[in-house]
């Protein structure tokens, strides 16, 4: 909301307080003020200047030829096509160099072939109304050769503006007259008196008005006759103008300029253009329509609270009036409209239909029913002082069951001093209150405040909301600061933010892999893609982008809508995420759908190159990282297995190359659970995401949820002896038809040791020449070692037999040693 | 036969003098001292030379032996500590040679400095606390003193999760006031960051998703002060610098009095792009927790008071690493993550 210094100046006296102290106080101790800036800066530029003769342009007939006096030496001579520009006037002149509106710097010209050196300049053309069918005549008395702001004491003015968001809950502050109440409560001035009583009336039945509905509480309609429309005074021009108000004519100008004084919005219909049985406040009706003021067809619904002219809309209620009974030039009988509407009513309509009217926004405050009266008394009084000839030919009608909402509050001074940490006695609190024209009792330790009623809507209501107007009269920035004191129980230790945060550290260290938060909502088409629409997901109604409804149940998908932007950078990409999803299926009884906490991870990389290493595949260092999560995190090593047949699968695991993590459970050995998935990415999915061509690599994904983990045991840890006996390496190659797994080898390792083998390491896998078809050949450093003595060449070779026979038994034969 | 040691001698000692190398220093061993070495063939002849010579030449040559085997432990020792003082030039040292596939991950920036407004904190006594994301209309609105139609729902452009409206995105992080509240008793202190969502066309300065700190004291005795005093202290230790705020009114249906608190521009001096030359910057809004939120959480308005703040983290991240563009930490664009 822009606010004008001088118009402030009308309500308070300002002498003294510059501008910029003002909106630095203004921000401390009631709103936020946003910017400061003068008004209508260019006018500094703009000179006084008197038009001495003018005459015709010898090669055009519209054109004059003007010499103008503007203070100086010697006059200048300005070719102007204005048809009411004259001798003997006094006029606006831009100069040779001043730049006006629009970034328009004035220059030296020819006009058709005859010199001009400056502008004599209409009110458009200064950006101080629309006129432009001629050039601005100024007053008589303005003084040649003076800037034309200084000539014009209207001209010089700053303009506040003031932040509408710290203002929401203020509906008093929503006109000039009650930010200067502020103002005279800060700087202890007075709040000028202002005569808002209506003048006597004839004693002639008011215009008959009919409420239909609660939403209307007040509605004040008063008929005022012998009214002259036509320009409004320039005071009246240039405060609008100040607050970004562009003049239209006396009467808009008018119902303008009253709400923004005071704050309450009102309207003039053309009276001729109603119906004589009166008006009728109502709800619309379904396929009602209207044409409002902006010459826009409106529909209208049962939610809306219209003003009719018999059964007629001629007013959507608080939010903008029909065009079918606006004013124009030649009005003479006016109805003034004062109401009172529900802020709610308004606030929808107004949503509803687009259309966030000053008068809407106002409304949408919940203003002070008293002042519809006030405010009808003020225009016809402003009204009166500019045609004191127009009278009101009948009495006002004042319909409507609204009450008043002032209210008295009992106040502790106890309380107030608990509260804001000062030690403001109670005297000292009633002077504050008093301040803002609140009635204040003293009765001991209690104040009793009568809270008036514009700030009684809904602002204040209950001790507390006193306490904040003493606390920001008195001033915040005087508070001194204090220090908590006090026991507080030490903090427990919370497992699940140990748990992220040392999964986020080791992930990010050694493993390299890159924490990203992505979006909780995902996309249809990336659902679509992963096959995973059938969800169920929690999805949002009013979604910011369309298509984008779907909360998301895993954080996988998320990750991958990732991979193949990132991959067109980098050959290698690892990213993780920690964070929640939602599944509507696990609502508790209130509604709230149930919540998994999970990491994600996923790893895509080139196909390795065929030199590479059986042990550089992704799936099985993906594997390494998980196994050294869980027994950094104290879980221990996982047990691997794959799911079980029929076991459902998120749809972007690869069903056969896939493996879960089990643990144990948590206070029950019997149980076991199983917070991780490790697999490949679905086949089916590496083009769909992008995978493929140049981008084509290995992709693993891996899920570890945070809620299955912390029903896991940690099985503890205790430290081994370091072994006191040398070991025995022996070195095994064993050709083993291909469907038997490398696991299953370790197994008979270690069961041929005999509890002797401490490390079974795979070197070597092959396949090809030599080992023949469906078949294997893989090689181990095997350590043997015990802790009793130091072991033999014997040892190694009972070893190695045994190993012989398990290895026959799972189809297999010992290559060599 | 003197003469022949004497000719040994200076042949063996001319010889380590020239060595350059441990082989050098073995070939002389070899030669001279070894089983097949000259000293060894003279001393094998000793029992066919005249007796009285005897004594004379097989003591020279075993005092030559001793010698040559001094003299080699030496140069020895002089080889390797030249060796080592050759080990030291560093005319052969490049130091921007790479490391094979020099690969490291990051943490996200949020998760950086949210550590980091966790630590200071938790260093003053606060427990963290979390939240559900999608949450009731009752923990994010009505418990708050937001009742429906109250007007500071359309200022939060809510993403609703149900037509009813009983289900939303959380639009703040002060639902979790409630949350603490019904589950701790007082007096306690506790932050919850986590993220929340508006509805909003995301650009540079504006996100649908985005992230909050809140927090939340309630005790018997606390006042305006203490929450100027908390927030300071906390700003302090972030910045590492005094740094000056102001309190001024602000709204906010769940606190009364509400104010929102600027922190004096850590950046400039004289006004910056940052603070938009204001030299404030706008930090969070708070207040003294409405004695209606009290209520709600089950905790009686006339026996305990409290305060509650919230504040933006992405913006902090911003300010902290010169960030100026909010999408990038929804964006998950590995040159940007990799910085940090
Ligand atoms: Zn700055």
């Amino acid at each position: 909301m822009l606010i004008s210094y001088n118009w402030l100046q009308r309500h308070v006296d300002l002498t003294g307080i510059d501008p910029e102290q003002l909106g630095l106080d203004l921000t401390l101790s009631t709103a936020e003020v946003e910017g400061i800036e003068p008004f209508a800066a260019h006018m500094a530029e703009v000179t006084v200047g008197f038009v001495k003769s003018r005459e015709p342009h010898p090669d055009a007939d519209k054109l004059g030829v003007c010499t103008v006096d503007i203070g100086g030496d010697e006059d200048l001579q300005i070719v102007c096509g204005a048809p009411n520009v004259a001798a003997g006037q006094k006029v606006a002149v831009a100069t040779v160099g001043a730049r006006l509106p629009g970034d328009f710097k004035i220059k030296k010209s020819k006009i058709r072939g005859v010199a001009s050196v400056g502008m004599i300049c209409s009110v458009r053309e200064l950006d101080l109304g629309d006129e432009h069918d001629g050039i601005w005549v100024l007053p008589e008395d303005a003084q040649v050769g003076q800037p034309v702001s200084e000539a014009l004491s209207g001209l010089t003015d700053w303009i506040i503006e003031i932040d509408n968001k710290s203002i929401t809950h203020r509906p008093d502050l929503w006109g000039h007259r009650g930010i200067a109440r502020e103002l005279a409560a800060i700087y202890g001035r007075e709040l000028k008196p202002l005569d808002l009583s209506l003048p006597q009336t004839a004693s002639a039945a008011g215009v008959p008005v009919g409420i239909q509905d609660g939403a209307c509480s007040r509605y004040i309609a008063l008929a005022i006759d012998g009214v002259q429309n036509g320009s409004s005074p320039d005071w009246m021009r240039h405060l609008l103008l100040a607050v970004g108000q562009r003049p239209i004519d006396l009467l808009v100008d008018l119902s303008n300029f009253v709400m923004l004084d005071l704050g309450q919005p009102n309207h003039l219909f053309d009276r001729k253009s109603l119906d004589a049985s009166g008006i009728q406040v109502r709800m619309g009706r379904a396929g009602e329509v209207m044409q409002t003021l902006d010459e826009e067809e409106r529909k209208l619904g049962t939610s809306d609270l219209l003003i009719c002219s018999g059964d007629k809309p001629v007013a959507i209620a608080g939010v903008m009036g029909g065009a079918g009974s606006k004013v124009g030039n030649d009005t003479s009988e006016l109805l003034l409209e004062v109401a009172a509407f529900d802020a709610v009513t308004i606030r929808r309509t107004a949503s509803r239909i687009g259309l966030r009217t000053d008068a809407s926004t106002r409304f949408e405050k919940s203003l002070d029913p008293n002042m519809p009266l006030q405010a009808a008394g003020h225009l016809v009084r402003l009204l009166q002082e500019l045609q004191p000839n127009i009278h009101l030919p009948s009495v006002p009608t004042d319909a409507g069951d609204w009450t008043d909402p002032a209210m008295t509050i009992e106040l502790r001074g106890s309380r107030v001093r608990r509260l804001l940490g000062v030690d403001l006695d109670n005297d000292a609190i009633a002077k504050l209150l008093a301040s803002i024209d609140f009635g204040v009792g003293l009765n001991g330790d209690n104040l009793s405040v009568r809270v008036p009623s514009n700030r009684a809507t809904k602002d204040i209501a209950i001790e507390q909301d006193l306490i904040e107007e003493v606390g920001r009269l008195y001033r915040y920035d005087n508070i001194p600061e204090r220090r908590l004191t006090g026991e507080i129980a030490p903090t427990p230790f919370d497992e699940r933010q140990d748990l992220v945060r040392r999964m986020q550290d080791r992930l990010s260290g050694g493993a390299a892999f890159h924490e990203v938060l992505s979006y909780s909502f995902v996309a249809d088409s990336l659902l679509a893609k992963l096959g995973a629409q059938a969800g169920p997901y929690v999805t949002l109604v009013n979604p910011v982008v369309d298509g984008e409804v779907s909360v998301r149940r895993s954080l996988i998908p998320g990750l991958l809508g990732l991979l193949e932007k990132n991959r067109r950078h980098h050959t290698d990409v690892r990213l993780f995420e920690i964070g929640k999803g939602y599944l509507p299926e696990n609502s508790d009884e209130r509604g709230l759908p149930g919540e998994v906490h999970e990491l994600a991870l996923v790893w895509t990389r080139p196909e390795p190159g065929k030199k590479a290493r059986f042990d550089e595949a992704l799936f099985p260092q993906m594997q390494a990282v998980l196994d050294d999560l869980c027994i950094q995190l104290g879980f221990g090593q996982p047990c691997w297995a794959r799911p079980e047949d029929g076991q459902a699968l998120d749809p972007w695991f690869h069903p056969g190359h896939c493996l879960q993590g089990h643990f144990v459970a948590r206070g029950n050995p019997k149980d076991s659970r199983a917070p991780l998935t490790i697999g490949k990415l679905e086949p089916g999915l590496h083009k769909p995401l992008g995978l493929s061509q140049e981008l084509a690599g290995e992709a693993i994904l891996a899920r570890v949820s945070l809620d299955g983990l912390l029903e896991s045991a940690k099985p503890g840890f205790r430290y081994q002896a370091i072994p006191r006996f040398p070991g025995n390496k022996v070195d095994v190659a064993l050709a083993m038809p291909s469907a038997v797994p490398a696991g299953s080898l370790v197994e008979a390792i270690e069961k041929a040791g005999k509890g002797l083998v401490k490390s079974a390491e795979l070197f070597d896998h092959y396949t090809g020449p030599g080992i023949g078809e469906g078949r294997k050949s893989l090689a181990y450093h095997v350590l043997l070692q015990s802790d009793s003595k130091t072991l033999t060449d014997k040892d190694a070779a009972k070893f190695i037999s045994r190993l012989e026979r398990l290895a026959g038994e799972l189809g297999g034969e010992l290559r060599s040693e | 036969m003197e003469e022949r040691l004497n000719q040994l001698r200076a042949s063996a000692m001319e010889r380590l003098a020239a060595a350059t190398s441990p082989e050098d220093l073995r070939a002389v061993d070899r030669d001279f001292v070894g089983k097949q070495g000259s000293l060894s063939e003279l001393l094998a002849s000793v029992p066919s030379l005249d007796p009285k010579d005897r004594p004379i030449v097989g003591k020279g040559a075993n005092l030559l032996k001793r010698d040559i085997l001094a003299e080699i432990d030496k140069r020895k020792g002089e080889l390797e500590a030249a060796e080592i003082d050759a080990q030291r030039s560093g005319s052969d040292f490049d130091g921007t040679l790479p490391a094979a596939a020099a690969t490291r991950g990051s943490l996200h920036p949020l998760t950086l400095v949210r550590r980091e407004v966790e630590s200071i904190f938790v260093s003053m006594g606060y427990e963290v606390l979390d939240g559900p994301e999608v949450e009731l209309d009752y923990y994010n609105f009505q418990a708050l003193n937001i009742p429906a139609d109250h007007p500071a729902r359309e200022m939060q452009d809510t993403f609703y999760c149900d037509r009813e409206g009983k289900l939303v995105m959380r639009t703040q992080t002060s639902p979790v006031q409630i949350r603490a509240m019904e589950r701790l008793k007082p007096p306690f202190r506790v932050i919850c960051p986590g993220r929340v969502f508006r509805n909003e066309e995301p650009d540079a300065t504006h996100e649908h998703t985005f992230h909050q700190v809140e927090g939340l004291v309630v005790g018997e005795d606390i006042t305006v002060g203490h929450l100027s005093g908390v927030l300071k202290g906390f700003l302090r230790q972030l910045f590492q610098k005094d740094i000056e705020v102001r309190l001024r009114p602000g709204y906010f249906p769940f606190v009364e009095p509400g104010f929102e608190l600027d922190v004096r521009c850590p950046f400039c001096t004289e006004g910056c792009r940052t603070c938009k030359n204001t030299r404030w910057i706008e930090f969070c809004g708070c207040g003294i927790v409405h004695p209606k939120v009290l209520s709600a959480g089950g905790i009686d308005p006339e026996s305990w008071t409290g305060f509650a703040f919230g504040f933006g983290l992405d913006r902090l991240v911003m300010l902290r690493y010169g960030i100026d563009d909010l999408r990038h930490f929804m964006g998950g664009d590995l040159r940007f993550l990799e910085q940090f």
